[in-house]
């Protein structure tokens, strides 16, 4: 029984089970997911989601993002913290494809909030429940292989990070095994959000819910509520967690109580160097050689000089749009992160605002753009690559291949530039000696003897 | 510009509708629903999941506050009024339902009352508007129902209240605070990106949750469309939009606004008579009537020993097929067992899922007999199923009976004293008799009532003595 052996796992696991590799990748995520969320509170989508919270602040025990003097009832924080990360797509990516700290992270940092002061989670069991909410999720994301494509009918963190962000405050919570079980159940009523608001205003919703209501599920069940115990089974006729699925096959999880191999140690995570989709960030590498190469052949990068660029790139709808319009859909243009990355050398928050997406140089640029889908280009993000080819009025052709970018998991963030981007997001909004308290409590995360402490800092 | 997408001219129309195409059929309807949906939400609110939601959504109260039914000892805010009254009101599964399936009145009626009393300072909302807006609610439901053909059938993969019931309630949540067109095309969006949850949840304590979140999701999407919040504005016209849900999808846009012909007009709901998913209610009506058979024969004693089998004929319904279910949600979710209550008990009742019940040996012996036949001719829709029961005693003689439209359904609607009956006894669990008068006067003369925050008092248990300046209707020469 499928169930019992994930709740199985969330109750019985204990910090020891931790590798040091898990270790120190989670917490690498989880220091970028603050910063993530905290420029993420300069967003009007976070402005919407806070002031909509107000309304309802009455236990209002749990920090937001970037705002000090103001807090939220537990759930409805994580909800606004979930939005603050993925409000710019900021945030990391995995593979299976879902985006696992935000839906997660935020409704850790609210409950260590919420729970009384003699009974606080101390770094460790912090760490050990963010890796649990995790794990599920990629445990979930392996029962499907369409899962392991770029979606195209739910969005994943709707789906797998609802019942991440359960599991992870279950076991924060230090909810029963049956309780565990009934937080999954619940959580699963809970999830599946249609792709088709990606590229929109609301898409940061989706992780603000998937960490909200998965929270709100942990809850009900250690209230006592109940679900059905075989939600992740394949039950044909009345479907359950698989209705997310055309293709569904579920296996349990290793219920072996020395030793649990965590997916995290041996797929890694990648994180964005810039604020879009992640399927822009290889074309923006490989837009960015050509244009060392353009420098080179003609000393400066001139517009006018290139008849067409031709983008070869995996088939995707959502981010296929060769002119966008606000800054959501820029995020989700190869289009316009290969033009942007010619134009400037470098894509970065600014790249996204009004100004920069209806630029005339941009537009003119944005026209010269044709796009074509390679059959060996696949839609998944350990496989594919980014092409960019530009075709100069000489004749001459001048072309970059990206096959696997800076911060992928393949070839992950140097430490410093981590930091460096952490730094860069945080100082939006927080003063530098907080800045740098966030950048130690999380280093020594393990040491932490309150975790609500870190909720605190925010 | 707005019509050339199946979204936009969804916003135009909510937008665009107003109490003048309201018609009589449909006033006369739409009350009756609203009647049933809040006797059956009193009666839930006496429920352990309902206790559990009460508990846990008072972690949220503020300073903006609306009714929970039943009860004047405490309010929540708006959004989890809506959770918890939309809990209550499918907590037994007593709630109604529609064609193609779903649960529509519980979606919709928890959150328009929870909002309308958001407004109380700025404005006052009639009766009408409330008629509108709960109108509203309903028809988006059965207009998104008709997009797939597999909703016409009893679901199999997402339960309809949580994928249409979200929109539904969002849209009568975006009527009421007459947001414009764009705002309601966004509140369209936002709902969808809450909508859907597993059938697997039925037959669960879950499962009430679904309806409940249905009213609070949708509500919460108007409430953040109306702050400005933005999305795919093609939601219902995209495969990758509320199309997700459904294997086949095909939206067309709606009816232009002339004479608008609204669907509860042509199709009514079916209102329970006892607290079981529908599909039994065909298979109460057929084992009732072959006990009476039975008794007949014998002086009016149900000789059990006597019986050898008993064969219950039903569609293939999966999550209905439980041959011996362990609790009130489980029974209530069993072909079998409200086959064998009937035979034994001669007609279903609320109490007849009392645990005492559930596991009285008579019961569970008859059972063991009790088997479950799916003819072909027999399909899963509310529409055109059938349920045959058949009785075979040992000296091989069989009694059967057939029901095809058993009374509460929309082919043969309760009348007017027994909708009313059904209310008074439901609510009579939890309010005062001048309370259960009140709501009844008041819905009968909804169109008329100038402020409808009358009937949140009285569902909170005030009687008509302690408001009668409140019980003002329009019109009152009549």
């Amino acid at each position: 029984m499928l169930q019992f052996s994930f709740a199985s796992f969330i109750h019985a696991v204990r910090p020891e089970h931790l590798s040091k590799i898990v270790r120190h990748r989670s917490k690498r995520m989880i220091l970028d997911s603050i910063g993530v969320g905290l420029v993420g509170s300069t967003t009007h989508v976070f402005d919407i989601a806070l002031k909509y919270c107000l309304l309802y602040s009455s236990v209002a025990v749990s920090n937001v993002y970037g705002k000090p003097g103001v807090k939220l009832s537990p759930t409805l924080a994580a909800f606004t913290n979930g939005v603050a990360t993925h409000s710019m797509d900021f945030d990391d990516t995995w593979h299976p494809a879902t985006h696992p700290s935000g839906a997660v992270l935020p409704a850790l940092l609210a409950a260590s909030q919420m729970l009384p002061p003699n009974s606080k989670p101390n770094g460790l069991d912090f760490l050990l429940a963010f890796n649990v909410g995790l794990e599920v999720q990629g445990r979930l994301m392996h029962f499907s292989t369409e899962a392991h494509n770029i979606p195209k009918r739910f969005h994943p963190p709707s789906v797998v990070g609802t019942m991440g962000s359960a599991a992870a405050t279950a076991k924060l919570l230090s909810l029963s095994m049956t309780q565990c079980t009934h937080a999954l159940g619940i959580a699963a009523s809970l999830a599946g959000a249609p792709m088709a608001n990606a590229a929109t205003q609301a898409k940061p919703l989706h992780i603000g819910n998937a960490t909200r209501l998965g929270f709100e599920a942990a809850l009900l069940a250690a209230r006592g509520m109940e679900a059905n115990p075989f939600i992740l089974d394949d039950i044909s006729g009345c479907s359950g967690f698989s209705a997310f699925y055309s293709i569904y096959q579920p296996r349990p999880l290793s219920t072996s109580s020395e030793c649990h191999e965590f997916l995290l140690e041996k797929q890694d995570i990648a994180f964005k160097r810039f604020p879009a989709h992640l399927g822009m960030h290889w074309v923006v590498d490989a837009a960015l050689s050509v244009r060392n190469l353009f420098i080179n052949y003609a000393g400066s990068f001139s517009p006018s000089l290139i008849r067409t660029i031709v983008l070869k790139i995996p088939v995707s709808k959502y981010i296929n749009r060769p002119f966008p319009n606000s800054e959501h859909e820029a995020r989700h243009s190869f289009q316009f992160n290969a033009c942007t990355a010619l134009l400037d050398g470098e894509v970065g928050l600014s790249s996204f605002t009004e100004g920069s997406i209806h630029r005339q140089e941009l537009r003119e640029l944005l026209h010269k753009v044709v796009v074509e889908h390679p059959e060996d280009n696949v839609a998944n993000f350990d496989k594919m690559y980014g092409e960019v080819a530009v075709l100069l009025k000489s004749g001459d052709v001048l072309t970059g291949k990206c096959d696997t970018f800076y911060g992928h998991w393949r070839k992950p963030l140097s430490r410093e530039s981590l930091l460096k981007k952490f730094r860069s997001n945080a100082s939006h909004v927080l003063p530098e000696e907080k800045v740098e308290t966030i950048i130690t409590m999380v280093d020594n995360l393990e040491n932490l003897s309150d975790s609500s402490h870190l909720a605190c800092s925010l | 510009m707005w019509a050339k997408t199946i979204t936009g001219n969804f916003a135009s129309v909510i937008h665009g509708l107003n109490t003048n195409h309201l018609t009589d059929v449909v006033i006369q309807r739409s009350k009756r629903m609203i009647l049933d949906t809040l006797g059956v939400g009193l009666l839930g609110t006496s429920t352990e999941v309902c206790q559990k939601v009460k508990q846990y959504s008072k972690i949220y109260s503020s300073d903006i506050s609306s009714t929970i039914w039943g009860h004047l000892d405490f309010r929540l805010p708006p959004l989890y009024a809506a959770f918890v009254n939309g809990v209550a009101v499918h907590s037994m599964d007593f709630d109604d339902t529609w064609h193609p399936a779903t649960h529509p009145s519980g979606a919709v009626l928890p959150a328009v009352m929870a909002l309308s009393e958001a407004f109380s300072q700025k404005k006052k909302i009639s009766g009408l508007d409330l008629l509108l807006a709960f109108n509203v609610g309903i028809e988006v439901q059965g207009r998104l129902l008709r997009f797939s053909s597999e909703a016409r059938n009893i679901p199999k993969r997402f339960h309809p209240p949580t994928v249409v019931g979200t929109m539904g309630s969002a849209a009568a949540c975006a009527k009421l605070l007459a947001l414009n067109k764009m705002k309601c095309k966004n509140t369209l969006a936002i709902a969808a990106s809450y909508a859907g949850a597993p059938l697997a949840n039925a037959a669960t304590q879950t499962k009430p949750l679904h309806i409940g979140n249905a009213a609070k999701h949708g509500l919460e999407a108007a409430c953040l469309a109306s702050q400005g919040l933005q999305g795919n504005n093609q939601i219902l016209d995209m495969e990758s939009g509320i199309g997700a849900f459904y294997t086949d999808y095909n939206p067309q846009i709606l009816p232009t606004l002339q004479s608008y012909p609204w669907l509860l007009d042509q199709q009514d709901v079916a209102i329970k008579r006892f607290p079981a998913h529908l599909g039994t209610h065909w298979v109460a009506d057929a084992a009732s009537s072959v006990r009476r058979k039975l008794v007949k024969n014998s002086d009016n004693l149900l000789l059990l020993d006597k019986i050898e089998k008993v064969i219950v004929k039903v569609p293939e319904v999966k999550y209905v097929n439980r041959p011996s279910p362990n609790s009130e949600h489980e029974a209530r979710h069993s072909f079998q067992f409200v086959a064998c209550s009937a035979l034994l008990d001669g007609s279903m009742s609320i109490q007849s899922f009392a645990s005492e019940n559930i596991h009285r040996p008579a019961l569970q012996e008859l059972l063991c007999k009790t088997q479950l036949e799916h003819p072909s001719d027999n399909k899963p829709s509310f529409e055109s199923l059938y349920c045959e029961v058949t009785v075979v005693l040992q000296d091989g003689n069989t009694i059967s009976d057939r029901c095809d439209t058993f009374y509460g359904h929309w082919r043969k609607p309760l009348t007017k004293e027994d909708l009313e009956e059904k209310f008074q006894s439901n609510a009579s669990e939890v309010l005062p008799p001048e309370a259960i008068e009140g709501i009844i006067e008041t819905v009968y003369n909804l169109e008329k009532v100038e402020d409808c925050s009358v009937l949140n008092m009285f569902l909170s248990g005030q009687s008509a003595r302690v408001l009668p300046e409140k019980l003002h209707f329009e019109h009152s020469n009549s």
